[in-house]
């Protein structure tokens, strides 16, 4: 035994050794600021873009190369998702790009973890665009992209059924008491689902986070103050008097909203610019407003999603990618991507330019947009979907009551925020 | 040297042990220069070869990292395991070495030749070849299979989350505190113990559902005087026939509370009224139970129709003249014959519900959300886990729940195969 515990001493020196040796740093430390951070001119950039968007960028890189000398590759990514996994795996690993695009919900998530990295532009820069689409670039009082296209609920309605666009709920409401039979319904609105919900309950005067400072507060929750729940009893009126049939609900709620539409048995709903095209294709003359006003006379607030372009935090050409995104988001490049994608860019300049204002359907989502707000970009908004869900749903189902359902709601977020997020 | 039988005692075996500390000075002394030069020369070259890995692999797992943004914690972990693997490799050698040493020793004293290179050779090629076989796939199991197990085994420990994450922050070992939180935080006890519950429900239920749904339908089936045998079962080999996320994403639409032909005409015709399968975790659950009946019986009645083959029509000859009646005959005869031959795939049915993770996140996505936990009302493990690592980023806690998890499943699986008879004929445990 002597022998054997002897053994084990000289090998547990050994690997004592090996383990108090560690990484020679002498050269190495502090040497993520990359080889170029003194703006160097590098060979080239890499961007990554969403599928399909590709036409709109593909015009934008070129006057790029033309004017710096710098190539630019780009490469599409499917899902934000996928972005989001591969940027995790490519970047460490040094294959990662410069530039890439992103949904604004995201920042939060990314930045906290060190993916992609705050940006710094002239104050004229950020001049050109929306507030709000800044808003939805900015986490923790930093800027951390550009924004390239916004996108938001608007009023959609079958031209056949509905005559006139309404201007207010109670008009719809009135239209739809007249007009829903069981078979056929007046308006359809995924309210059980709080990325929908939320333009009654802001509008109301509920919020999500409140804000200090430019940062979005996760200790301050306002999804059960006297406007939410307000908001909550008016979007309960609508199940209960059986305006809005009981199965679109849930997961599958969308796509029961949409067939029915796509049959003609509805005459309007409250959809995002992605279903167009697929009304459209079912062979639905439609016509898309902004959102009519709430009975208090509010417009209502709908999430906005922000898609934006960012420096990844790995580039070793900082100050050239942020040259890049300030480009590629610039009132032309904005207008070619709103021409060859009809994603409306949230440019001061562009949305009063007659190419949208002129446009029916992208006139409404820019109008909109300006009454939206962005989904917060804060990663403990993650926390809020799943309890919102349930204290709507049970609205909709009839099983409780707005104010406990809010509050109960509320304390399931906080105690989730706590244990989830605590730092 | 002496190479007769010696009486004198000699501590040939310990000292050729002791010298064998540096790997081959063993083999030297023994007088085998050609095979201690091997073990030299392999030393050398796993220290050449590997000092850099070995020692970036060990600081890295104790320590992992201490600059961020500089050190990728979660790779300095995948390196730290790389350099355990070898380090164990390199032990296993190690010790080879040190046996050979010693048992050469251990023949020299008590006389008997060593064996010349020759020999060594062929006794290498005639015990060893087996091994010498099995080694790329050993090699490629160690990587495939049990890398990535020590890799979420050792997450467990770590508070690895959105806000201790690389490359911006660094990610700690914090022991325990990860199952402590899990039965000691409020929040984590009751969202455990009710996903917990529900889970054994769930796989107890739906198994013995369709396990007896299947046996119960194959004995039917069985029956002598059936006419037209093939078709019926046929139509009952279908549901298993059409993938299974497939028919789920269909019983999702039918389950739809207003629209959905389970409601609007079944329930209706029926004169019951519409209930609310995806709003109410109970009804919900219920129907998961019924559809994964459904999914599942045809793989228990097809087997259980090719065991009923082979059961002897003497035994239930014998059973009619000593008057047994048809129920004597089902409880004594078939059955535990039936059981006998297909309880460890039985078993097995069980620990894939358990684990079942497509039928709960296709149906309903684990819905609908309850207040009070951080799971949702028809969550078993296995998507609670899904749910905190895809949503919340709780690798760390989704780590050590899925140790639990294993954990239940393994003991249970391990406890029912030593029970089963079929496998202790086999002398498998």
């Amino acid at each position: 035994m002597k022998k054997a515990y002897s053994i084990f001493l000289v090998l547990m020196l050994a690997v004592g050794i090996l383990a108090a040796c560690g990484p020679d740093r002498e050269e190495g430390a502090g040497g993520n600021e990359g080889s170029n951070a003194d703006g160097a001119k590098p060979e080239k950039l890499v961007v990554w873009e969403d599928t399909d968007r590709s036409v709109a960028l593909e015009p934008a890189v070129k006057a790029f190369e033309e004017e710096h000398g710098i190539k630019v590759e780009f490469k599409e990514y499917g899902m934000a998702e996928d972005m989001r996994n591969q940027i995790r795996l490519d970047g460490p690993a040094g294959k990662g790009p410069d530039v890439l695009t992103l949904p604004h919900d995201q920042i939060g998530m990314l930045a906290e973890e060190g993916t992609i990295q705050e940006i710094s532009v002239e104050q004229s820069v950020l001049d050109t665009f929306t507030e709000s689409s800044i808003q939805a670039q900015t986490y923790d009082g930093k800027l951390y992209g550009l924004p390239k296209a916004t996108e938001t609920p608007v009023f959609i309605y079958n031209k056949e059924l509905m005559s006139e666009a309404p201007a207010t709920m109670d008009e719809v409401y009135e239209f739809s008491k007249d007009f829903t039979d069981g078979k056929k319904f007046g308006f359809i609105a995924l309210w059980d689902n709080f990325y929908h919900a939320y333009a009654v309950i802001g509008g109301m005067g509920g919020y999500v986070f409140g804000e200090k400072d430019g940062a979005l507060q996760s200790d301050d929750l306002g999804i059960n103050n006297e406007g939410a729940v307000a908001g909550a009893e008016y979007i309960q009126k609508w199940y209960k008097e059986g305006l809005f049939p009981k199965g679109v609900i849930g997961e599958s709620g969308g796509s029961a909203q949409d067939g029915l539409f796509n049959e003609g048995k509805l005459a309007s709903v409250q959809n995002g610019p992605w279903a167009f095209q697929g009304y459209m294709d079912a062979g639905i003359d439609i016509g898309a407003t902004p959102m009519p006003k709430l009975p208090n006379g509010e417009p209502m607030t709908t999430f906005m999603g922000v898609k934006g372009w960012h420096v990844s935090a790995y580039t070793e050409n900082k100050e050239w990618s942020t040259k890049l995104v300030e480009f590629l988001t610039n009132y032309d490049n904005a207008k070619i991507r709103f021409e060859t994608t009809k994603e409306i860019p949230p440019v001061k300049e562009l949305i009063e330019d007659p190419i949208i204002a002129d446009d029916e359907y992208s006139n409404a989502v820019a109008v909109q947009s300006q009454y939206a707000i962005p989904m917060p970009n804060i990663p403990e908004m993650a926390e809020v979907w799943g309890p919102m869900a349930t204290a709507l749903q049970t609205l909709a189902t009839n099983k409780a009551e707005p104010k406990e359902a809010m509050d109960e709601a509320a304390k399931t977020i906080q105690t989730n925020i706590e244990t989830n997020h605590s730092k | 040297m002496n190479t007769g039988p010696q009486v004198t005692r000699t501590k040939h075996a310990r000292n050729a042990l002791l010298l064998s500390i540096i790997p081959g000075f063993g083999q030297f002394y023994n007088g085998q220069k050609l095979k201690g030069s091997i073990y030299l020369v392999l030393t050398a070259i796993f220290f050449a070869t590997f000092f850099q890995t070995l020692n970036i692999g060990f600081w890295g797992l104790i320590t992992l990292g201490e600059i961020p943004r500089l050190d990728h914690s979660i790779r300095l972990l995948i390196d730290g395991i790389l350099a355990l693997l070898i380090t164990v490799l390199g032990l296993v050698i190690y010790g080879l070495n040190l046996f050979d040493a010693y048992k050469d020793g251990k023949k020299r004293e008590i006389g008997l030749p060593l064996n010349n290179l020759r020999e060594q050779y062929r006794n290498l090629i005639d015990n060893g070849f087996p091994y010498l076989i099995i080694s790329p796939g050993v090699l490629l199991l160690v990587f495939v299979v049990i890398f990535p197990i020590i890799f979420s085994f050792l997450l467990a420990f770590t508070n690895y989350d959105l806000y201790h994450s690389p490359p911006a922050n660094l990610v700690d070992w914090i022991g325990f505190q990860n199952f402590i939180d899990i039965f000691k935080i409020d929040i984590w006890r009751t969202t455990f113990f009710s996903v917990f519950g529900w889970t054994l429900v769930w796989t107890f239920a739906a198994t013995t559902l369709q396990v007896a749904l299947g046996i119960f339908l194959a004995v039917l089936v069985n029956q002598k005087d059936l006419k037209g045998k093939a078709i019926i079962r046929t139509v009952f080999i279908l549901p298993w026939a059409v993938p299974a996320f497939v028919s789920i994403l269909v019983f999702s639409g039918m389950f739809n509370e207003s629209f959905g032909v389970i409601n609007t005409t079944i329930l209706a015709s029926l004169g019951i009224d519409p209930v609310s399968w995806m709003t109410e975790s109970n009804w919900t659950r219920f129907a998961l139970i019924m559809i994964q009946g459904w999914l599942g019986f045809p793989f228990i009645f097809a087997m259980t129709t090719g065991v009923l083959q082979s059961i002897s029509d003497d035994l239930y000859e014998a059973a009619t003249i000593d008057g047994a009646s048809a129920w004597q005959k089902f409880r004594k005869i078939t059955l535990p014959l039936v059981l006998y031959a297909t309880a460890p795939i039985i078993i097995t049915q069980y620990t894939f519900n358990f684990n079942n993770f497509n039928i709960i996140f296709l149906f309903n996505n684990g819905g609908p959300a309850v207040a009070g936990q951080n799971a949702w009302g028809t969550d078993i493990l296995i998507s609670w886990i899904y749910r905190l690592t895809m949503t919340a980023g709780q690798y760390g806690k989704a780590a050590a729940i899925t140790m639990i998890l294993s954990l239940i499943v393994m003991s249970v699986a391990l406890w029912q195969f030593k029970r089963t008879k079929s496998f202790q004929e086999e002398d498998m445990m």
